[in-house]
């Protein structure tokens, strides 16, 4: 290829990392408080939780699957956790919140390798079942105790270092792990093969079933994960915490140029996707845009970025 | 005029005239300064090697890709198409190599798919008029003498029976120019005779066919005019009879060696399943053919040798392998008949060669590159795959190519049984005879093969001994003595049971 198309590939490929920057250049020019450690710090926090559910979701994504249920995931297992926490202490709150999200992701991954239900109904129906879940066992209800939930645990939602919230410091310990077995592991190399085709996969030798049941469970268990932060960022357990997140997050996603029909992706780019998302909101609250429109405005960009990505695949 | 005397008296008017054509990809150049002619009512076989630019030919005539320099006339008149619909509207038709059917509607449906008679329900309620668009979808088959069931689901078709459901439908259409792309791929032989009959009637009606093949000896029996192209260019062009050596020089700028094979000795027995009417047995550095038409059970065979279960009860049985992994830990390969189902076309050219083996490229810190690196450079040094570039994603190589990292893939491993599926299905005259050689080396040097494969030649020439197979029956054998040959197999499949 000549020097030009190389060149022209590889912009098109960072597209994703050109439009953040040039997100972040106009909100810097359009509101000065952008910019500002206060600013960059909220931004990052609301990054972390999308973040960690995103990391699971590109799992599922490149293993050729969708996962509808990492909304309502968060919100039980959110719950799940306080509730624990109020009974058994900090430790066993953490961890029964995140088995919870294992739970559900296993059940999806059954339901999606053993019995071959597409992965858009199946999840769509665990994504309604564990809300009413979530609903059923707090009577709708936010979960806090009579005295709060532990301070330990409020500590961690809250508390720095160096500078940093120790949440956003968890999401980047979680994409660093991620990364490494998305992109460094045989099993990460089998995700790839699986999504880009099951059946070669197969007759390669690819036990494509365990893996199409891993990536669900590891999507079930960082949307967990993100469900024990986001509770602790809340001081409490919210039955409806994390409505949305399921759409942002594959909008994330596929932001960063993953192919919805598997075996295409990297995990950095989907956090350029998440860090879009959050930049977005951001700067349209800054700039005092009505939520109403907000809303317009992050579904007009989540449909351009899909437009993006078929020129992507010509060019490529 | 004179000139418009000559082309009313002549009879020979030029129906598709292509002048100079060039195109580009980036800066590949896929086509250069391309010109031919193919006179109204006659078939062009297009030939070449994989990426010689013969399917960047038939798309631009279609109306797929746009030429970046050249003309192209049908009778005369300018004909650049700017869209597949825009081709067909004026009569130029292609039958790509994956059909589209819509599976769930019926044969009459997806003929008349574009243009469905209607009629009005009590003169207002618009409404398809199955009866006529049945009418015309058998007045269409019965044109070109074809007993196929306009009600039937096309999903219930077989390949060739849907490749004439497209044809019909194209047909449909006024077709003037009808284009294949490699018909035949797919094709067993009595379905090729009888597509074959079906096009020489249809260019006995004037339809002016190009018809893309890999097969030599097809083009002697169908085609009027012949036109090589290699890399881009047009290498030959003939009329009937063609000369074979010549044909294969212009294709591959250089004569080549047809014949695999070398001296080798069978050693212990490394494969031996019992079946119905007889067993199959393999040593080691033996080829064991399997002969049989389309149905025969012979994929079936090869899928659970490789250790892929049907599901059905009662075939738990101990001499063959319990799963896909546990075939490829004991040194089994396999080579499906489809590309798509060996390769994963998103995938590296390198993690492609290493999947079937990753887990012996890793280490507790996760996959190591240097070895794998290593590992992948000898094999596409050793195969000669082409581009020399590990990371570029599998699609982009050519089908010879693709096939030959598909052998690179069990090369990386321990491998001492390859069972083979149409081994050159859809691969270019160069690559084959590389795959040739190399299946004959592998089994000198004491593998164990076995092939499955409906060229015949092919099959008679790389096997020690070919099994007969009908529905998964050992029918007979053919084996390395004065009656071996196609004639022999040919005997043993076709006769009634």
């Amino acid at each position: 290829m000549s020097f030009l198309g190389r060149w022209r590939t590889n912009v098109v490929n960072q597209i994703p990392a050109l439009v953040l920057v040039a997100m972040c250049v106009a909100s810097t020019l359009m509101s000065d408080r952008f910019l500002s450690s206060t600013n960059i710090t909220n931004v990052l926090l609301q990054a972390a939780v999308l973040a960690v559910i995103s990391v699971g979701m590109t799992f599922v994504v490149i293993g050729g699957g969708f996962d509808l249920s990492v909304g309502s995931i968060v919100g039980l297992s959110g719950c799940v956790a306080a509730e624990v926490m109020l009974r058994a202490g900090i430790f066993a709150g953490v961890v029964s919140g995140i088995a919870t999200g294992a739970a559900v992701g296993l059940a999806n991954g059954l339901v999606i390798a053993r019995a071959n239900v597409s992965p858009f109904i199946a999840t769509l129906g665990s994504m309604v079942f564990v809300r009413g879940l979530a609903l059923l066992m707090t009577k709708g209800a936010p979960v806090v105790g009579d005295d709060g939930l532990p301070a330990g645990f409020i500590w961690f939602g809250t508390a720095r270092l160096f500078g940093i919230p120790w949440p956003v410091l968890a999401a980047i310990f979680i994409f660093a792990i991620f990364a490494w077995v998305l992109h460094k592991t045989a099993f990460g190399t089998r995700v790839f093969a699986t999504g880009g085709s099951r059946e070669a996969a197969f007759l390669s030798g690819v036990p494509v079933r365990r893996v199409t049941l891993l990536v669900y469970v590891i999507c079930g268990i960082t949307a967990g994960i993100a469900g024990v932060m986001l509770a602790a960022r809340l001081q409490s357990g919210q039955p409806t915490a994390g409505e949305f997140y399921e759409l942002t997050a594959i909008a994330a996603v596929v932001l960063g140029g993953a192919a919805l029909h598997g075996g295409e992706g990297y995990l950095y780019k989907t956090m350029i996707g998440v860090l879009i998302m959050t930049v977005l909101t951001n700067s349209l609250n800054l700039m005092g845009v009505d939520s109403y429109w907000q809303r317009i405005a992050i579904g007009v960009v989540i449909v351009a970025a899909a437009a993006a990505d078929q020129l992507r695949a010509k060019v490529n | 005029m004179d000139s418009r005397r000559d082309a009313l008296d002549g009879g020979a008017m030029t129906h598709i005239r292509i002048a100079n054509v060039s195109k580009f990809f980036g800066a590949t150049c896929a086509l250069s300064d391309v010109s031919l002619e193919v006179k109204s009512g006659s078939i062009l076989a297009l030939l070449g090697e994989n990426g010689a630019g013969k399917s960047t030919l038939i798309k631009i005539l279609s109306g797929i890709y746009p030429p970046d320099a050249g003309r192209i006339e049908l009778d005369g008149q300018p004909a650049h198409f700017k869209s597949l619909p825009e081709a067909i509207a004026a009569g130029v038709v292609l039958v790509p190599q994956e059909l589209r059917v819509a599976g769930a509607l019926s044969v009459a449906e997806n003929m008349l798919l574009g243009y469905l008679p209607s009629r009005r329900v009590a003169g207002l309620l618009p409404c398809v008029d199955a009866r006529a668009m049945k009418e015309s979808a058998r007045a269409i088959l019965g044109d070109l003498d074809v007993n196929i069931d306009v009600d039937a689901r096309a999903r219930d078709l077989t390949f060739a029976e849907r490749q004439l459901v497209v044809i019909g439908r194209a047909l449909g259409h006024k077709t003037r120019i009808l284009i294949l792309d490699e018909p035949t791929a797919s094709l067993e032989r009595r379905e090729t005779e009888r597509l074959f009959t079906v096009l020489r009637r249809l260019r006995n009606q004037g339809v002016t066919i190009i018809y893309i093949s890999h097969r030599l000896e097809e083009v002697d029996i169908l085609a009027d005019e012949c036109a090589v192209l290699r890399d881009g260019r047009l290498a030959a062009m003939s009329s009937a009879p063609f000369e074979r050596n010549d044909l294969i020089h212009a294709m591959t700028g250089r004569e080549l060696d047809l014949q695999a094979g070398g001296a080798r000795s069978a050693g212990d027995v490394r494969v031996s399943v019992s079946l119905p009417g007889g067993a199959l047995t393999c040593r080691q550095g033996e080829v064991i053919g399997l002969g049989g038409l389309l149905g025969s059970g012979a994929t079936e065979l090869l899928r659970r040798l490789f250790g892929v279960r049907s599901g059905r009860p009662g075939e738990r049985n101990s001499e063959y392998p319990r799963d896909v992994p546990a075939a490829i830990e004991n040194g089994v390969g396999f080579v499906p008949g489809e590309r798509a189902l060996s390769l994963v076309m998103a995938l590296s050219v390198r993690d492609n060669i290493v999947l079937p083996h990753i887990s012996a490229f890793c280490t507790a810190s996760g996959r190591d590159e240097q070895k794998i690196t290593a590992a992948v450079v000898r094999l596409m040094t050793l195969l000669d795959i082409r581009p020399h570039n590990p990371d570029m994603p599998v699609r982009g190589l050519s089908g010879g190519n693709q096939q030959k990292v598909v052998f690179a893939k069990w090369l990386a491993g321990r491998l001492d049984l390859l069972l083979l599926d149409e081994p050159t299905n859809g691969v270019d005259i160069a690559a084959k005879a590389h795959i040739h050689r190399y299946i004959a080396d592998f089994a000198s040097s004491g593998g164990a093969v076995i092939l499955s494969s409906s060229d015949m030649p092919e099959l008679l020439g790389l096997s020690d001994c070919v099994v007969a197979l009908r529905q998964g029956r050992v029918v007979g054998r053919v084996s390395r003595d004065n009656t071996y040959g196609e004639a022999s197999l040919r005997a043993l499949l076709e006769t009634a049971v």
